[in-house]
């Protein structure tokens, strides 16, 4: 099998040497663009299926390039990378459908994360699994939720939780595959169904978010209405 | 005659009158003796010679007659007739051959008489003094003719006595005479003398008396009449008058002539009327209204003084008076002894050099050595001492005066120390706030470099972990990219903290260019992100001026983020990232150092123009913006003796023109 190819596109000559010698180390095939009109002339070359981008940026900012990359390929896993704790921004780049985002600095670890959920999100896209698949749990009802959450997502979503709500067990835990990537529109319809489930008498629980996830709820509000797990075992304790 | 000089006035009229008087008097006296006492005896020879001519007449033909009984009775007759008889001493009758034929004696004939006073044959009567007994006498001799022959002659004598008595008489009359006029000429000399000199003396007294300032006088000298009040005068109270009298004609014609508090003379007041006639009178009241006018101006003089005095003394600022020559300070207010710390003993007789030790060639030594230099300076945060080398800022006004007859200069010095501390502390919390604003963006800034080092140092640990080869080409870009990055991090970190680093209050030389690179590496960087670039045209081998780096700095981070967000507003109506262009030139013109900073961006409005660097205006709605920012940067600008010219054209752009002079 072929490298995978990585676009990164960063106007920091450093942080590019340094995203080149790590992901090379990592086994892929990195290409670097130093602005955003370079880095879409690679991506349409290339057209790399993973794209890490800068945000702020000279000319073409990185929120530019995720629009224009999804316009060319709304499948492309555009990961962004933020300035540190600037969420105002990643979430912008969510709701334009970014799959996750890093901070800078960035982490090791933070990378390897992000890049094994992009890798698995494709994965699950090429297998064409179902995404979402409701389970009844001892105590509760648990809805698995894998890949990329989108507008696309809404209708088996919201038929998942129906079916959960229905069988009236009283708590409904939404457990997100680590490889789960929620985008702006994703979040909407999930706090809709939080809302219901609340009118419904439900305790919906959320288990199994990365941290980047956990924090963006945390901002969006959803962690007010409801509880956040690391594990369904620690969801479903009552 | 030296002494005549010397002698009173008084004297002078009184002697030169009575020398005069006496003079004339001698020479009328000699005139007048010499004609009354020759007519006198002239006369008296006439009466004698009338008298011989009657006997000779009428006794002729007794003496051919030989009568001589008849004879003696007539001269007897002749010499006994009514006063003659005092006059009358003797008559003899002789004949040709000298015989006496009769005559008048009581006692024996004296012999000589007989032959002692011939008529000459020609002459027709002969007089000569002759001596009678113990008595002297004019003896007149007239010839006694019978037709043609002479028969004899006729003597008579006059008594000298008598006539000398006569003319003695005459003498002592006229001398009494004389001597009267002169004593009534001595009593009026005298008089006319003193009146003269009566009221000069007064006058002279009072004169000494406003010499040794009693002012407190009877002030009328002359015989001046009474009614004459000087607070009658509108210029006794109103002292801004220029005369405490003012022209009366005033009041005569209606509004003509005000009272004027710009005239710098008087015309002729009524009120100083003078009197018609006596000069000395005139004189006198005269005299009067210059005392008048003196005492007035003293007055005002007294008031002027106590005002400056109180100024002197009550102003909020200490003044100094320092002499031009020796620069040793005269005078010092009780201010300057509260703000310098000295004692005022301790101030007077000191240099002024030693409150202001800076430059005593520029300062205010300079201005009050030069005695070319008229009028006022100004000078401007001047470092001073207070006792013990404490550091006071002052403003300084000097002004050349001349006290108690010497040039001096005046210096008034106002403490502006607070009120720089006070800039101070404005100039840091503006600079703090934009610190503060910009906080996200150099926080970005730091992240790049840290951002590749932690890659760097993260990229090494894994491959350390996994026991993978790095190659020795990678590991030298990875070590030495991240020392970069240490500088580079450790560069911004700099810049801040020069930026942020509050300014002393000393100027040093700065090259206008490094403040501009100062914020250029501090903003640099953001604006590219913003899409707005900055181009530099710095001028090389700029002459220094004199400023504080840090205060430069925000200057231009002022006007260049201004710039930035003028460009934004420009940009909100079209594309929000098509960005701008910032310039900035730094070029040297008539021996100033100028630095332009020009933007592309919305411009100014007209309206607002002449606004922009008022305190509190800002354009900025949404804003946490005081409207401080121009205003700081114009008083920085200011401050080093700069200016700042805009030149703008709405959508056109904006040009700062910042000009700073060149130490000389």
């Amino acid at each position: 099998m072929d490298k995978m190819k990585i676009l990164v596109i960063d106007d920091e000559k450093p942080t590019l040497t340094m995203f080149r010698l790590t992901l090379n180390a990592y086994g892929y095939a990195v290409l670097t663009a130093e602005n955003g009109k370079d880095g879409l002339e690679a991506f349409e070359l290339e057209r790399p299926p993973v794209v890490l981008t800068d945000i702020k940026m000279p000319g073409m900012d990185g929120i530019e390039v995720l629009r224009r990359i999804k316009a060319i390929d709304p499948k492309t896993e555009v990961i962004v990378i933020t300035g540190h704790g600037d969420m105002d921004l990643a979430i912008r780049a969510l709701d334009l459908d970014a799959t996750d985002f890093i901070n800078k600095p960035i982490r090791r670890e933070a990378l390897e994360q992000a890049l094994k959920r992009a890798r698995e999100r494709i994965e699950l896209a090429r297998s064409q699994e179902s995404q979402v698949s409701v389970e009844p749990g001892p105590n509760a009802i648990v809805i698995r939720i894998r890949g990329n959450i989108t507008s696309h997502s809404e209708a088996c979503l919201q038929q998942a939780c129906r079916e959960a709500f229905s069988l009236q067990k009283g708590k409904v835990i939404l457990d997100f595959d680590s490889n789960a990537s929620i985008n702006g529109a994703g979040i909407a319809i999930l706090t809709q169904i939080l809302v219901d489930g609340r009118k419904e008498g439900i305790t919906i629980a959320i288990s199994g978010l990365s941290d980047n996830f956990k924090r963006v709820f945390k901002i969006v509000g959803i962690s007010s209405l409801a509880g956040i797990f690391d594990t369904v075992e620690a969801a479903s304790s009552p | 005659m030296k002494r005549f000089t010397d002698i009173s006035l008084k004297n002078k009229i009184f002697i030169s009158i009575l020398a005069v008087i006496l003079m004339i008097s001698a020479a009328i006296a000699f005139l007048a003796r010499w004609i009354l006492v020759s007519s006198l005896i002239s006369e008296l020879e006439l009466r004698g010679i009338a008298i011989a001519r009657t006997i000779a007449e009428r006794g002729s033909g007794y003496v051919l007659d030989r009568n001589y009984p008849r004879l003696l009775s007539l001269i007897f007759d002749e010499a006994q007739l009514n006063e003659r008889k005092h006059l009358v001493a003797y008559i003899f009758i002789v004949d040709q051959e000298n015989n006496i034929l009769s005559h008048t004696f009581t006692y024996p004939f004296p012999a000589h008489l007989r032959t002692a006073n011939r008529v000459p044959p020609e002459e027709g009567k002969s007089v000569q003094l002759l001596t009678v007994g113990n008595q002297a006498a004019y003896d007149i001799a007239l010839p006694i003719h019978e037709g043609i022959y002479r028969i004899g002659t006729v003597h008579v004598g006059l008594n000298k006595s008598h006539i000398d008595n006569l003319v003695s008489k005459l003498r002592f009359t006229f001398l009494g005479f004389i001597s009267l006029v002169f004593f009534i000429i001595f009593i009026m000399s005298h008089k006319l003398a003193k009146y003269i000199t009566r009221p000069i003396s007064k006058l002279t007294r009072l004169s000494d008396e406003l010499s040794r300032g009693n002012f407190d006088i009877q002030l009328d000298p002359g015989s001046a009449t009474g009614d004459w009040d000087p607070s009658a005068c509108p210029a006794y109270v109103n002292t801004d008058l220029p005369c405490w009298h003012f022209d009366d004609a005033s009041a005569a014609r209606e509004g003509a002539a005000e009272p004027s508090e710009h005239r710098h003379t008087c015309r002729p007041c009524v009120f100083y009327g003078k009197r018609e006639g006596d000069e000395v009178g005139q004189l006198a009241d005269s005299f009067r209204s210059m005392v008048w006018s003196i005492k007035l101006y003293r007055r005002r003089l007294h008031e002027s003084e106590d005002k400056y005095r109180s100024l002197f003394d009550s102003g909020p600022d200490p003044i100094f008076v320092v002499d031009s020559s020796s620069l040793k300070i005269i005078d010092a207010n009780p201010r300057a002894v509260e703000l310098y710390g000295y004692e005022k003993h301790e101030l007077v007789g000191r240099s002024f050099l030693e409150l202001e030790p800076q430059n005593p060639r520029t300062g205010t030594a300079s201005f009050a050595i030069d005695s070319d230099a008229h009028g006022c300076v100004f000078y401007q945060k001047v470092l001073h001492q207070k006792k013990g080398s404490k550091p006071v800022f002052v403003n300084l006004h000097a002004c050349h005066i001349s006290y108690r007859g010497r040039p001096a200069v005046i210096v008034a010095a106002t403490d502006i120390t607070e009120m720089m501390e006070k800039d101070a502390q404005l100039i840091q919390a503006s600079k703090m706030k934009s610190l503060g604003e910009m906080s996200a963006g150099m926080a970005h800034e730091l992240n790049q470099p840290l951002n590749a080092i932690k890659m760097g140092s993260d990229f090494l640990a894994m491959m350390m972990e996994n026991d993978l080869e790095v190659s020795k080409e990678n590991l030298q870009q990875v070590v030495s990219e991240m020392s970069t990055q240490v500088d580079r991090a450790a560069d911004i970190i700099n810049a801040l903290r020069a930026f942020g680093r509050k300014a002393d209050f000393v100027m040093e030389k700065v090259d206008i260019n490094k403040p501009v690179r100062g914020v250029f590496s501090i903003v640099g960087r953001q604006f590219e992100l913003e899409n707005i670039t900055i181009t530099m045209e710095l001028a090389k081998g700029l002459p220094p001026i004199m400023a504080h780096d840090n205060r430069l700095q925000q200057v231009f981070f002022n006007l260049v983020t201004n710039a930035r967000d003028a460009i934004m507003e420009k940009n909100q109506t079209g594309s929000p990232r098509a960005g701008g262009t910032i310039r900035i030139r730094t070029y040297e013109a008539d021996g100033h150092v100028v630095a332009e900073v020009r933007d592309d961006g919305a411009g100014i409005p007209d309206s607002v123009r002449d606004k922009i660097f008022d305190p509190f205006f800002t354009t900025k709605e949404t804003s946490q913006d005081m409207g401080l920012g121009l205003a700081i940067t114009y008083g920085i600008v200011k401050g080093y003796g700069g200016d700042i010219q805009v030149t703008t054209r709405r959508t056109e752009g904006t040009t700062f023109i910042l000009s700073f002079p060149v130490p000389g």
